[in-house]
C-alpha cells in the first residue's frame, strides 16, 4: 500500500504500536489514571506538566531509560534533534533544576502523560503508553524511600489490584560487592549480565574462573536465595563483606522494611538483595511491582541522587512510575473491573414535552446525575431507542411521553 | 494452583528437554503420543502445561508471559534479543556460531573490505561485524541452506551454526572465525520468576542436578 494513495477504508488504520481507546475501555483507563493520581495528590504531590517533545540531550544515555535508537527523533527548524519523550523523569529533573534550584527542603511533584518508545515492529508492544508517576526531591531519608514504595502499594490497591508483589532492592549492593572484589570493568559487566538474566548457575561457573575472596564468592553464589527474610540474609552478607557501601545499603533496606511495616504493607513486599536495575541512573533503593497476567512490570522506581546534578543542581531524588496500560491489562486479565456499562441516563422526549424534559435534566444534573437528552423522532419506534440505549451502555432509558414524570423503559440487557 | 506453562522448541531439543524433565518427575504422558493433534498438553496433577512452538517463537511466548518457562537454543535467544531471563545452560545441543566460507575469503575478513554476509541470523551477524570486528558489511538474510551462498556467489562468507563442520567440508568451506559457543538454555519470564518464585526455583534446582 503506497502511502501517498491511501483512500477510503485504508485511511482507517493507525500505525503499528499505537491505538485508539474508546468506550468502556477509555472510561476505565481514565478512571484508573484518576484514582492513581488522587492517591498521589493525597500524599501531597503537586502536578507538573512538561512538553511532549524535548531536546534529545535531555534523554541521552546516562539520563534516560531508553536507548537512542529506540526514541522517536525529528529536527526543528534550527536543525536541533528533538525526541518524543521516552519517559518523564529526566524532564522533571530538568524542571526542578530550573525552577527550584534554591530550594533545600523537599519538593513533591506528580504527573500523568504519554510516553513514546520506537520499538521494532511486530513485537506486540505498544509504542505509546500512559505513565502516571511521582518524584520526591531533597529528601534522602529512609522514610522517603519507604513512603514512595508505600505509595506504589496504595495506588495499586486503590486501582483495584489484589495480588501483586513489590520487589525491593538496592543498587549499592552489587556496586559495593564488585568494587570490593576488585573486578575489572569487563568482568563486572559479565557478572551484571548474568545476574540481570537471573542465570545464577552461570554466576557460579563464572566465579570459578576468577580469583575472588572466598566470602565474597559465597555472597555472589547465594545472592538469588537472599530474599524474603531480610534480617537473616543481611546477617549472612554482613559476615562476609567489609564494603561500607554494601553495609550502608543493608542498613537502609532494614530501615525501609521497618517503616513499611508501620504502613501495614509488609505482605506486598519482597526484599531481594540480588535485584539489579538495567538503568544506570539509580543510586539507592530500587523497586518493581509485578502481578499475574502481565509479561512485564506494572510499576518501577528508585532513588537517583545523581541525576539532577547533571542539570547543574545537586539534589537527592526518588521516583516511581505506574504504567497505566500495563495496569489495564492486569485488571482485565484478572477480571477485576467492576463496571460493565458506560452508564448515564438517556431521557427521550417528543417535541411537545421539550420544556419539561429540559427542566428534568437540569434538576438531575445539579444532583450529579448524568442525563443525556434525546428528541424522539416519530419515524423511530421506542424499541429502536431501547436498542440504541443498550448499545450506548446507558444505565437507564426514560421516556417523557406524557404526564409529570418520565417513564422507565426496561433495557434488554438490564432486564436479566 | 496456577499452571506453569512451558514453551518448548520443536524437534530434537524438545525430546531431550522432556527427557530431562522426566528425570525430575515432571512428566507429560499426553505428549508422548506421536500421532496426537493436540497443541497443548496438561499435567493436571502437577499443574504444568506444555506446548511446542517454532524455536524462533519461544522467546516471544516467554517475553509476553504466554509461557512462564521456555527451552530454546542460545542462537535464537541472541537473534531475537527479547527481554527474558536466561537462567540456565542445559549443556545440550552444543555447537558454535561461526563465520564460514572458502579459505580464500579469510583475507577479506582482515582487510576491512565491504563484503557480503549471508545468514539466517542477521542480528547476530550484524552485531559481530559492526560491534566486535568494526567491519562494514552487507548482510543478506536467507532462510535455509546458507552454505549455498558462497558457492553460487551470492555472498563471500556466511554466519551460521556449526556442529561438526562436515557439511562445510563437503562443500569446500571452512570455519574462518568463531563468534560464540551455543547450547540449549532455559529462559523464564520476568514476572513469572517473581510471582511463581518458589515453584520455578525448585524446578530449576532439580533440573540443575540432572543436567
Amino acid at each position: 500500500m503506497s502511502e501517498a494513495n491511501r483512500t477510503g477504508t485504508e485511511l482507517l488504520h493507525t500505525p503499528g504500536g499505537v491505538r485508539d481507546i474508546y468506550g468502556l475501555e477509555c472510561l476505565r483507563k481514565l478512571t484508573l489514571e484518576k484514582k492513581a493520581h488522587e492517591v498521589m495528590t493525597s500524599y501531597g504531590f503537586h502536578d507538573i506538566a512538561t512538553p511532549t517533545f524535548e531536546f534529545f540531550d535531555i534523554f541521552s544515555r546516562e539520563r534516560g531509560t531508553v536507548q537512542s535508537k529506540e526514541m522517536f527523533k525529528f529536527f526543528d527548524r534550527g536543525n536541533n534533534t528533538l525526541v518524543l519523550r521516552p519517559d518523564m523523569t529526566p524532564s522533571i529533573a530538568r524542571c526542578v533544576a530550573k525552577y527550584f534550584k534554591e530550594e533545600t527542603m523537599p519538593i513533591r511533584l506528580c504527573y500523568t502523560g504519554q510516553t513514546f518508545v520506537n520499538t521494532d515492529k511486530y513485537q506486540g508492544k505498544l509504542q505509546e503508553v500512559t505513565q502516571v508517576g511521582a518524584e520526591l526531591f531533597n529528601d534522602d531519608t529512609s522514610d522517603a524511600d519507604a513512603e514512595m514504595i508505600a505509595l506504589v502499594v496504595d495506588c495499586l490497591l486503590k486501582c483495584g489490584l489484589k495480588e501483586f508483589q513489590i520487589e525491593v532492592g538496592h543498587a549499592g549492593i552489587f556496586k559495593g560487592l564488585v568494587e570490593e572484589a576488585g573486578f575489572d570493568e569487563e568482568a563486572a559487566e559479565e557478572l551484571r549480565r548474568l545476574i540481570v538474566a537471573k542465570n545464577f548457575f552461570g554466576v557460579e561457573e563464572f566465579l570459578e574462573e576468577l580469583t575472588v575472596a572466598e566470602p565474597l564468592k559465597e555472597i555472589f553464589v547465594k545472592l538469588p536465595e537472599l530474599l524474603d527474610d531480610l534480617s537473616e540474609n543481611s546477617a549472612y552478607v554482613r559476615e562476609r563483606t567489609t564494603s561500607n557501601e554494601v553495609l550502608e545499603a543493608l542498613d537502609r533496606l532494614e530501615k525501609v522494611e521497618e517503616i513499611l511495616d508501620i504502613y501495614g504493607f509488609s505482605e506486598y513486599i519482597t526484599i531481594d538483595l540480588s535485584m539489579l536495575s538495567g538503568y544506570s541512573y539509580y543510586t539507592g533503593v530500587i523497586f518493581r511491582a509485578y502481578t499475574y497476567g502481565n509479561g512485564e512490570a506494572l510499576a518501577t522506581g528508585g532513588r537517583y541522587d545523581k541525576l539532577v546534578k547533571q542539570f547543574g543542581v545537586d539534589m537527592s531524588a526518588i521516583g516511581l512510575v505506574l504504567v497505566a496500560d500495563q495496569m489495564m491489562l492486569a485488571l482485565s486479565r484478572q477480571n477485576l473491573f467492576e463496571d460493565t456499562r458506560l452508564g448515564g441516563t438517556i431521557l427521550l422526549y417528543p417535541p411537545e414535552n421539550r420544556d419539561k424534559a429540559i427542566r428534568f435534566a437540569e434538576e438531575h444534573r445539579k444532583n450529579g446525575k448524568v442525563v443525556r437528552l434525546l428528541r424522539k423522532s416519530s419515524k423511530k419506534s421506542l424499541e429502536e431507542y431501547k436498542a440504541y440505549a443498550e448499545r450506548m451502555g446507558a444505565e437507564m432509558l426514560l421516556y417523557y411521553e406524557k404526564g409529570d414524570e418520565p417513564e422507565v423503559c426496561q433495557l434488554p440487557e438490564l432486564r436479566r | 494452583m496456577r499452571y506453569i506453562t512451558f514453551a518448548l522448541a520443536k524437534g530434537r531439543l524438545a525430546k531431550q528437554t522432556l527427557g530431562l524433565l522426566e528425570k525430575i518427575g515432571v512428566t507429560c504422558e499426553e505428549m508422548k503420543d506421536e500421532k496426537t493433534r493436540k497443541l497443548i498438553f496438561v499435567n493436571e496433577e502437577l499443574g504444568f502445561k506444555f506446548f511446542l512452538s517454532k524455536a524462533t517463537d519461544v522467546p516471544t511466548y516467554v517475553e509476553m508471559g504466554a509461557a512462564d518457562i521456555g527451552v530454546v537454543g542460545k542462537d535464537t535467544i541472541l537473534e531475537e534479543g527479547r527481554k527474558i531471563y536466561e537462567v540456565m545452560d542445559l549443556k545440550r545441543g552444543k555447537c558454535r556460531m561461526c563465520v564460514a566460507g572458502p579459505a580464500s575469503a579469510r583475507e577479506l575478513l582482515n582487510n576491512g573490505s565491504l563484503i557480503r554476509v549471508a545468514s539466517k541470523y542477521p542480528a547476530i551477524a550484524k552485531d559481530y561485524f559492526y560491534n566486535k570486528k568494526h567491519q562494514t558489511v552487507e548482510i543478506i538474510k536467507l532462510n535455509g541452506s546458507v552454505e549455498l551462498a558462497p558457492i553460487v556467489g551470492l555472498s563471500e562468507v556466511i554466519v551460521d551454526i556449526v556442529e561438526t563442520g562436515s557439511t562445510l567440508k563437503e562443500n569446500g568451506l571452512e570455519v574462518l572465525e568463531e563468534i560464540c559457543p551455543l547450547s540449549a538454555r532455559v529462559v523464564v519470564n520476568e514476572v513469572s520468576m517473581k510471582m511463581q518464585h518458589e515453584r520455578i526455583t525448585k524446578l530449576l534446582k532439580e533440573l540443575k542436578e540432572v543436567v
